[in-house]
Order: structure tokens, then sequence, then C-alpha cells
């Protein structure tokens, strides 16, 4: 299937050919994840203070990031998508599940038995303010990895920090300047050109561009996708809309609540979603459609209320409290997360109720929103005061 | 005190984003990155109040270094007892007979009653020994600061908790009652009542006091300023790298609290010298004959020179106001350079 659809993130000269479905077959996993769960502890109590509760931030999810892959995890703020790119870099420690890279358990693995691959994950940051020590020049931070790990390139660090620097589109000659001394464009460009530093073979970008404005954004996309084809780097990017990784990733996965409700090829997800979630997140992505269909000829969908707080998801279902398709099940059975006939090969959805496999436009919007609703009192409208 | 990390974070980036605008400001010739510590340094020199009181602040600690010299020029020790070297200035009090406390060409800031001391030079090595006591205590006390301030910061958990209390307690503690009190048991530790206290055993007493009450605001404000750091991303990219606890506190916390730590070095250090000579005056800190800034004031207050020679008080207390003021001025613009969103 061709996609002709171009979205927000499209740069103005180079839109980036669309990847055929060659990308969508199986490769070799190169990071897998199962069953991964991270609670934090919530503390408090009178007058001893203790163990109440916990944060559900991360709740039992399984993905594979293969060789050269590029991966979007999707979702709405709190929903955990920060805390599992830091399990997965092992900045937390998992509370459960399996962590392996290249086969190798990396779970509970200490500093020193991942001296050796390292290397091979990095990070890329949401805040460009924060990620940059201020107090370091550009040499010095894109050299720091190379220095930890003992890494002494042919032509010397300080030649191949310029190297990078010339790769992530800097002027060479900044190598002596400070962090407050650039744009944060640019300096997102220099966090990729520090993860870049030590040659890794997966990258987790962490909503790397949702800090930039929207005309800057474009640019770090194209250069993280050009980053990814050009150096084969397997990429975890974690977007909270479906928006900025729709060019990015050749799959897609939409968490909710410390979940993975649907995870397919990027065209599964797109064009023929199974979740009522992510239906509505779809509906959300503003786009322009080339062939001729507009916005009217889409689906509308616009959710209500807030995520429910993750120290006490709701049963069954998380999602329920918010879906329109809800039913008494939904409260008692948890759906697994499986491959619904009519679903291509890897395309996993969790719902017992789910969507017909397309965006058209539906006969009537489903606006659960009442003040929304109240303001289409004309317009014909499904669902109401929601839950 | 706002943290000063929010002014290193932002600041407006003086590249003009090439993404954005192509027109660029013509001086991109300049290729040298300015670092925050040399942009303070600019803002620093602009502040006259702040370059004057360096300039002073600094002239006290050259008098202090110097006084050995400037004595030998001038050709009198503070040890030299004039009272019998030269009994014709005293009457038979032992007050100067001249006016002003006996001051002349000879002995610019006249002689002390009694023994008859050269006041100029008691007061250079006055600066010279109080100066030496608060400068020790000060780096005793940055360090300490650094020390359990940035690992109760970094480490967090079990260790954060336990500095936390220990500086809860020490706090607890009326200092200026401890100094005085604890003063006599700390000098008894190292010699027996009944000898003659040798000097340098009041000197390390009196630097231990200070140093073990001295600590804590500036612990508590490093465990603060760690702790922000730590939720910083480049922190955690350091540790994507594989960098070491050790390293991360080295290359990435330290160089990030320079700024409270210079601020509040410059707070403290006027701070340890009044407090020395607050001690030195109550009679618990240095005595006769060694020179000392506030053990002059003690000798000031006694009946025999308070009630003859009321000049002899002039120079160590102006001298003393001058240095404390600025001191502190010089903190304000200090801490002002550092982080010049906030207002004073
Ligand atoms: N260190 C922590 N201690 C306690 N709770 C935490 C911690 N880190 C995250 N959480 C909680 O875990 C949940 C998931 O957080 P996470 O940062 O992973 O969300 P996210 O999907 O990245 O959201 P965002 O889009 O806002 O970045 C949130 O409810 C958050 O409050
Ligand atoms: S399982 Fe039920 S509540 Fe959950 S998404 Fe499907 S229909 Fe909605
Ligand atoms: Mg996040």
């Amino acid at each position: 299937m061709k996609e002709e659809v171009v979205d927000v993130t499209k740069d103005e000269a180079t839109l980036p050919a669309p990847r055929d479905a060659a990308a969508d077959g199986p490769g070799e996993p190169l990071l897998v994840v199962e069953q991964l769960v991270k609670h934090f502890p919530v503390k408090g109590g009178f007058p001893i203070r203790r163990t109440i509760g916990a944060v559900q931030a991360v709740d039992g999810i399984d993905l594979t990031v293969r060789v050269g892959e590029s991966f979007g995890l999707v979702g709405e703020s709190g929903c955990g998508k920060s805390t599992t790119g830091r399990l997965i870099t092992r900045l937390l420690e998992p509370t459960g599940g399996k962590i392996s890279y290249r086969g190798q358990d990396i779970t509970h693995a200490s500093r020193k038995q991942l001296a050796p691959i390292r290397s091979e994950i990095q990070m890329i940051f949401q805040d460009p303010y924060s990620s940059l020590n201020p107090r370091q020049t550009v040499g010095k931070i894109i050299s720091g990895p190379m220095e930890i790990n003992g890494i002494q390139p042919s032509g010397g660090r300080e030649e191949r920090v310029r190297e990078l620097l010339e790769i992530v589109g800097l002027n060479p000659e900044h190598y002596n300047r400070f962090p407050h001394e650039f744009s944060g464009g640019q300096r997102q460009r220099i966090g990729v050109a520090r993860a870049l530093a030590l040659e890794p073979k997966l990258i987790v970008a962490d909503e790397p561009v949702s800090a930039l404005d929207v005309s800057i954004q474009a640019q770090v996309v194209n250069l993280l996708q050009k980053v990814q084809k050009e150096l084969g780097i397997a990429f975890l990017f974690i977007a909270h809309d479906l928006a900025v990784v729709r060019h990015f990733s050749h799959r897609v996965a939409v968490m909710y609540l410390g979940k993975i409700i649907e995870v397919g090829d990027r065209d599964s997800i797109y064009t023929r979603p199974r979740h009522p979630y992510t239906h509505a997140l779809l509906s959300a992505v503003p786009e322009v459609n080339l062939d001729g269909t507009d916005e009217a000829q889409r689906e509308r969908i616009r959710l209500a209320g807030d995520v429910p707080s993750p120290i006490s998801p709701p049963s069954g279902c998380r999602f329920r409290t918010r879906c329109w398709k809800a039913q008494d099940k939904c409260a008692t059975q948890e759906p697994p997360l499986v491959q619904i006939s009519g679903n291509r090969p890897g395309h996993l959805t969790a719902c017992h109720f789910p969507e017909e496999p397309t965006v058209e436009a539906r006969e009537e919007d489903i606006v659960l929103d009442p003040a929304l609703a109240a303001l289409e009192d004309t317009q014909p409208k499904t669902g109401g005061a929601g839950d | 005190m706002t943290s000063p990390l929010e002014t290193e974070g932002g600041g407006t980036p003086l590249v003009v984003d090439d993404e954005k605008e192509p027109a660029r400001e013509p001086d991109t010739a300049q290729l040298e990155g300015r670092s925050p510590g040399r942009l303070m340094w600019i803002r620093f020199k602009r502040d006259r109040t702040g370059v004057i009181s360096a300039y002073v602040v600094g002239l006290f600690f050259l008098i202090g270094l110097l006084a050995p010299l400037i004595s030998k020029l001038y050709g009198k020790s503070p040890y030299t007892v004039y009272a019998d070297e030269r009994p014709e200035l005293f009457d038979s009090a032992g007050v100067p007979v001249q006016p002003n406390g006996g001051m002349s060409g000879e002995f610019w800031f006249g002689l002390e009653p009694g023994n008859g001391y050269d006041v100029f030079t008691k007061l250079i090595y006055g600066i010279r020994t109080s100066l030496m006591i608060s400068l020790v205590v000060t780096l005793a006390v940055v360090l300490t600061g650094i020390l359990l301030g940035v690992s109760a910061g970094y480490l967090g958990g079990r260790a954060d908790f336990a500095i936390g209390r220990l500086i809860d307690f020490l706090l607890a503690i009326p200092s200026q009652l401890f100094f005085i009190a604890s003063m006599p048991v700390v000098v008894s530790l190292f010699v027996s009542p009944r000898d003659e206290t040798p000097t340098y055993v009041r000197v390390v007493a009196l630097i231990l006091v200070q140093w073990v009450l001295g600590w804590m605001s500036l612990g508590r404000i490093l465990r603060g300023t760690t702790l922000a750091l730590r939720e910083r991303e480049f922190i955690e990219a350091a540790r994507v790298s594989g960098a070491s606890p050790w390293r991360i506190i080295r290359r990435e916390i330290l160089p990030n609290v320079v700024t409270p730590l210079l601020v509040q070095a410059t707070y403290l250090l006027p701070g340890f010298v009044t407090i020395e000579a607050g001690l030195s005056y109550l009679g618990v800190g240095i005595v006769e004959p060694t020179p000392d800034w506030g053990q002059m004031f003690s000798k000031a207050s006694t009946e025999l020179v308070l009630q003859n020679d009321i000049t002899y008080m002039f120079f160590p207390g102006v001298s003393m106001i001058l240095f404390v003021v600025a001191f502190n001025l010089l903190g304000d613009s200090v801490r002002d350079a550092f982080d010049p969103k906030t207002a004073r």
C-alpha cells in the first residue's frame, strides 16, 4: 500500500521516499522486551511513612525492535513511554519482566556488566536545555562518551567530533562553544551527535522533537531519519502523537496507561487500526490528504476526560472509562494483546470489541466530551456524556 | 536565593539559529566559545561596587600576606614591649603620654596602653592571624559541604537521610554558646590545663569549633543544587554512556555547583572573621601576646584602655568594618554576576 499522505513533519525540500513493505519483514531481533514492569512506590501515611501504593508506570509490556528498524512508541502524556525508554537504557531498575539485547539478558545487569553494550544503546533526550551540561564545550560533550568507553578513533577524538558535528548539520568550528550559545534545534543536534559518538546499534529517542518549534521539528526528524537509514541504526522513537512517527517508523506501538494496546506495522496502524484508542489518536492527527479526500472524510473522535491515575488503573480494559464501546466484559476481563482476525501478521490489538479496520468517516462523529458535544449540538453525534 | 541553575540552562543564545534565520550577526569570526564562567566574569567587571569591593578585600589579604615584610620596612615588631624599651613614652599607669594614644611619625597608629605594643604592626599581624584562621575554616567548610552536601544529594536514600539529620542536629545547637563552651574543652584535649597553652593549639581549636558548626548551611545548599542537577538529563546521558558515579560527580555535578559554592563562600568568610574576632574578644580565642584582630577589641575594652585611650579602638574597628562590608558587597556582586535575574 503506497501512501500519499503528507503530514506536519514534512520538510519542503526532501520528502523521504515511502518505504516499501520489505522493511516490514522480519529482521533479526535486536532488543526483546518481555512483560516489562515498573512500579514506583508511593510513600505516605501518618505517623509512620510507608509504601501505600504504586504508580504502575509500565505494567507488563512486550516489544521487539529488530536490527536497523525504527519502532515508534506512541501514547498520551503519563502513559509510561519515558519510563519504558529509561528501563531499556537501564537508567531505571525494572520491577519485573525481562529485557534482552541480542539475546543477552540485561534486565538487572550492573554498570560493569553493561559496559560492553553501553556503547550500543544510546539515548536522545526530550529537553535540549537540560540534556547538555552547561559547563562543558560542545567538543567535551560529544567526546565524553568516547572518553568513558576508552574509544580512540583513528584520527583522534577531536577529529571524530568535528566529523559528527558535520553529520548532524552543525559547523565543526563550533567545537569550542558552549551549549548556551546554541538554539534549541542546534542543541538537539548536539544531543544526536553525542548519541552517535559511540556508533550505537540502537537509539532510544524520547520525544526528541516535542520541545522544539514546529518548523524545526521537521528538520530534526529528517536528520534522525537520515542517520537511521545511512547508518542502519535501530530506533525506539517515543512520541506523544501519531503524526511525528508517521514517516519515521516501520512499526508502531500505541501505549495506554502502562500497557501496549495495539502494535503493528505502520500501514496497519495508520490505515487499519482496530483499537478504539488508536482510532481516537489517529483522528487527532492533523493532516492534509493529497488524494483529494479532506478532513470531512476521516472519522472524527473526541475523547472525554483525562487519563485515569496509574496508581489505581481501571479494572479489566484500562481504556474502558473513556471507551464508547465499553461493555460489562471490559470491566471484568483484561483483553489480551492478540492478532484479531483480519489483521496482518504482527498486528496485535488488545480489545474485546475491536473497531472496523478503516479510518473513513463514520455516519456519526464520536464526541464524548460533554462541553464539545453541547457546542456541536446542532450536528449529529453519538455518545454523550461518556462514562 | 534562586537557583543559579536556571541561568546557566537558559540565557539567550548568542548564536542565532541558522536554521531559522540565515542572517547572522557579523561577529561570527569569534569561534571560541564563551563559557558561563567567562560570561560571569564579564558581568562582574561591569559592576563597579563589586570591583571596588574586590580591590578592598584584596588589599586586606595583601596586607595579611605581606605583614612581615611591611613591618620590616616599618622597622618594628608586634612583640616589642615598648613600655620596657622606651619607658619615657608612657606615664606611670602605662598609658602613652602623647595625645591620641601616642600617635606620631614613629608610631603611626599609636601605642597600646599597658605593654606598649606598636598598634600598626599589631593590627597588620592581627589581620594576618584572623584571615589565616578564617581562610582555613572556609576551606574546611567548603570541602565538608561539598563532600556531605553533594553525596547526600547525589546518593539520596539513606545517606541523604543520615546527613540531613546530622545537619538538623547541628543547626539546633546554639552556636555562640557552643563556641564559648567548647573552646576550653577542645583546648584541654591537646594540653593539660596546668601547662601553658601554645598558640597553635588555640588556633587549631578555633578552626575546629567553627568548622564543626559552620558547614551546614553550605551543605544544605549544595545538597539542594545536586538534587536538582541529578534530575537533569545530561546526568542521565552520562549514565547511559556508562560513566561511573565518581566521574559524574566530578565532571558533571561539581562544575555546576561552583556557582553557589563561590557565592556562599564569599558570604561565609567574613562571617568567620567576625566569629573569630568575637571569640578572641570574649577571651576564648587568641590571647596576648599573639596579635589578633578580635583580641585587639578585647584589649580595647579593658578598663585601662577604655578610660585612657579611646583612640586605640579606632584602627581595628574601622578596618574590620571596612573589611566585612566590602566582603559582603563583593558577595552580592558575585551572586548578581552569576545570577543576573535575581534583583537585590
Ligand atoms: N521517578 C518516578 N517516581 C514516581 N513516579 C514516576 C517516576 N517517573 C515517572 N513516574 C510516573 O509514572 C507515570 C509514567 O511516566 P512517564 O514519564 O513514563 O510518562 P510519559 O509517557 O513519558 O509521559 P510524557 O509524555 O509526559 O513524557 C507517570 O504517572 C509519572 O508520574
Ligand atoms: S476492551 Fe472494551 S473498553 Fe477496552 S477498548 Fe475494547 S471495547 Fe473499549
Ligand atoms: Mg516522557
